[in-house]
């Protein structure tokens, strides 16, 4: 890719203009035709996978944002996608972040199913006993993404049943949430691994990883680094704490009550999702003849506990707070300095206080993240941060999904035109990069694998509303041999 | 959005000038002849010229013939290669695309007795060779395409999917034969029909219609958006012709109304609005 795509190095202001409105076009056909491509030809007959090299399998919270995009493509795949998820499912209600296909080779992903043994090892924990997950759970994105799969096309929905079908299965999911991962007290969901964020390495995760010993570098063999440059990908000293961790919960049954949980983090951007998702629950319980008032009481309660305690007027954003203390005389439940996207991402929920909402509207555009002044795509990493890389995967590189998830909230602040913005350069870099799962946000350059499943599905999806925007094209006669 | 065409039988009226009277109102862009043997199509000629100077579009012509190209019988083939070979001619006097035809239709199914075919598969790729380079040849010379059509194994032995078609018209190395898909079939043969339309896309040249239960598209379970955004993904640009029974119990006009919109409908973005 070129530079052109979201160029604008750091601090060579002024700002980029603002990509101007225009018609559906031809260029976007063309787009539209590739993304599909990429769904089509990542469809396993049943979900879809992320990339077929460097992620074969299902992932949670890739599936719902690929069902977003895919709902425009086929309503009963991205039906099915949610279906199959929510199908591997535990008994205590958590949607695994992983569901194996057992048709890919062990060796083709770690940690692979032998490792996490969720059958065997999750039984307590009501594990599925005929398909093997990981144990760990991704950020809550589902029911909004069955809410958007439904609205894609009611008819065949209802005729399928297929919120009725979901929507106790998503209760389940938030059940859990509420149940077993409140481990601060506050009333948030805390991750207890830096996968379950689904920003795997991001620097908020530097300290309360320090701590965590790492698993000895010849216990494990990464497969991530056979399709993935190495100086892209996380740290060989970061995957043996992943690998710790995990195993250690593995080793404690993935019983939230049992385990240590020695990483433990009340996440903005996991709990903004969830409340997302509550209002998304609230409109399907509606939908199926339900009462939506337990979903938007815990929704308000929710937006309530991330405000109280992960919003910080300093730092004009949501911070992430660590629940343990380290040895270094840290006490527990201190807010995490380290400036995340994921801070942003607060600006789902529809509640926030105005104060709240003018300054994570400053922020985005302001020195951290220069969305619009310095950079066209939001940065997963303050720009200005000591940790910043801009190729190392969730340390600063721009991600489709997050970038989405934005264009979304500054369109429910009110922000149209800046959304509308975000949208053109979204679908630009996406068309530019060949739909790379995340970009150095100053060059525009395509980072990771290509073809990723959510930058073509979310790609659709803008897609899909533009086409409904676009003022009706002149009709041009088609070329006909036959007339 | 796809053109589309209705096959004639399928129209109400006694001429084509009636049918596509009826065609039009109803939203189609064409007609798909349908060319019987015994040169009955060649004979037709004057009637086809009168519709064509009155405007009716005929972009293609399928095969209606009791044998076929790849018929075990020797005379049958030949037969059917001379039949092909003028509807191939007719089709471009025509100013149309081409001419549809399968390697055989109800001769032999290796999933019913006996189970073994009398021609071995040396023979039988030999056969299939020939006879489409012998019809490609001709198509190319009269600036038409020929059009393969993969059957389900209930209705043929030989060409099931679409990769046995991409395979053998590769090894012919024609540009005048393509592969004429149709929707019931891939159902059958397909394990991932849009998968298998991206895979075949530079070599599909045509595209008929009808649900998984051989009706008209809508009548049935087929996932039609995910089969036509496949067919838009590979920018097909033929029309997607109507060849199907038309369900019972319900008005034959009616039925052939409800496919226009319904295609429209389902090729579209998403059939309703995605809201946010």
């Amino acid at each position: 890719m070129t530079s052109s795509a979201v160029a604008v190095g750091p601090g060579t202001a002024p700002a980029p203009p603002p990509a101007p409105a225009r018609p559906f076009g031809q260029a976007d056909r063309a787009l539209r035709r590739r993304a599909c491509r990429v769904l089509l030809g990542s469809w396993t007959g049943h979900s879809t996978v992320p990339s077929h090299g460097l992620y074969p399998h299902q992932w949670s919270w890739d599936s719902a944002f690929i069902a977003i995009g895919l709902r425009h493509l086929s309503p009963l795949r991205a039906q099915r996608e949610l279906e199959t998820l929510l199908g591997a499912q535990w008994g205590d209600g958590r949607v695994p972040h992983i569901v194996f296909n057992r048709a890919v080779p062990l060796g083709a992903y770690f940690p692979s199913p032998d490792f996490w043994r969720s059958s065997t090892a999750g039984a307590a924990a009501g594990a599925p006993a005929a398909l093997e997950t990981s144990g760990i759970v991704q950020p809550p994105v589902h029911a909004l993404a069955a809410w958007l799969v439904h609205r894609a096309d009611p008819a065949s929905s209802a005729r399928r049943g297929f919120l009725a079908r979901v929507y106790p299965r998503l209760v389940a999911w938030h059940r859990y949430l509420a149940d077993r991962r409140d481990l601060g007290g506050g009333g948030l969901a805390a991750v207890v691994h830096p996968w379950e964020p689904g920003m795997d390495n991001s620097p908020c995760w530097d300290g309360p990883l320090a701590r965590i010993e790492p698993a000895a570098a010849d216990s494990f063999r990464r497969a991530d680094l056979v399709h993935g440059a190495a100086a892209d990908r996380p740290t060989d000293l970061d995957y043996g704490r992943y690998v710790r961790l995990a195993a250690e919960y593995r080793d404690h049954g993935y019983r939230d009550a049992a385990a240590p949980h020695p990483f433990a983090v009340e996440d903005p951007g996991f709990n903004a999702l969830l409340v997302a998702s509550e209002y998304a629950l609230a409109r399907i319980a509606r939908t199926l003849g339900g009462v939506p008032d337990v979903h938007r009481e815990r929704a308000a309660a929710l937006t309530d506990a991330l405000v109280e305690r992960l919003w910080s007027p300093e730092a004009g954003q949501f911070l992430s707070r660590d629940l343990r203390a380290d040895g270094a005389g840290r006490t527990a439940g201190q807010l995490v300095t380290a400036r995340s996207a994921a801070g942003l991402l607060p600006l789902l929920t529809p509640d926030l206080p105005p104060a709240v909402v003018e300054a994570l509207l400053g922020t985005v555009r302001g020195p951290h993240f220069g969305l619009g002044t310095t950079v066209r795509l939001l940065p997963s990493y303050d720009l200005r941060g000591a940790a910043f890389d801009p190729h190392r995967y969730w340390r600063g590189p721009a991600w489709f999904n997050v970038n989405w998830l934005l264009e979304r909230g500054l369109r429910l602040h009110g922000a149209g035109q800046r959304a509308d913005a975000l949208a053109e350069e979204i679908l630009r870099a996406a068309a530019d990069s060949r739909f790379a799962e995340y970009l150095d946000p100053h060059t525009g350059a395509g980072r990771g694998a290509r073809d990723f499943g959510w930058t073509a599905a979310l790609a659709l999806d803008l897609l899909a509303r533009r086409a409904r925007q676009a003022p009706a094209p002149v009709p041009v006669p088609a070329p006909r041999k036959d007339s | 959005m796809f053109r589309t065409a209705c096959q004639e039988q399928l129209l109400p009226g006694a001429t084509l000038q009636e049918k596509w009277e009826f065609a039009q109102a109803a939203g189609y862009d064409g007609i798909e002849l349908r060319g019987k043997g015994d040169h009955h199509f060649r004979e037709r000629l004057p009637e086809l010229r009168g519709a064509k100077a009155d405007g009716v579009p005929m972009p293609t012509v399928c095969v209606d013939m009791p044998h076929f190209f790849a018929a075990f019988d020797a005379d049958r083939r030949r037969d059917a290669l001379a039949q092909m070979t003028s509807q191939l001619s007719v089709i471009a006097e025509l100013g149309g695309a081409g001419a549809q035809t399968p390697a055989s239709y109800g001769m032999f199914s290796r999933r019913l007795p006996p189970f073994t075919p009398p021609r071995g598969e040396e023979e039988e790729r030999e056969v299939l060779l020939s006879g489409l380079t012998e019809l490609g040849e001709h198509a190319r010379a009269e600036g038409v395409t020929l059009f393969l059509e993969p059957l389900n194994r209930y209705e043929d032995h030989m060409v099931n999917r679409l990769e046995q078609a991409v395979e053998l018209i590769r090894a012919v190395g024609l540009d005048s034969v393509r592969i004429g898909i149709d929707s019931y079939h891939m159902n059958i043969e397909e394990a991932d029909p849009p998968a298998a339309i991206v895979a075949a896309a530079p070599y599909i040249g045509h595209a008929q219609v009808s649900d998984s239960n051989r009706f008209q598209p809508g009548a049935g379970h087929l996932d039609w958006p995910a089969w036509l955004g496949a067919l838009e993904s590979a920018g097909y640009q033929g029309h997607l012709a109507l060849e199907c029974r038309l369900t019972p119990h319900l008005d034959p006009a009616e039925a052939v109304r409800s496919v226009p919109p319904f295609l429209a409908r389902m090729s579209g973005a998403a059939p309703c609005g995605a809201g946010r």
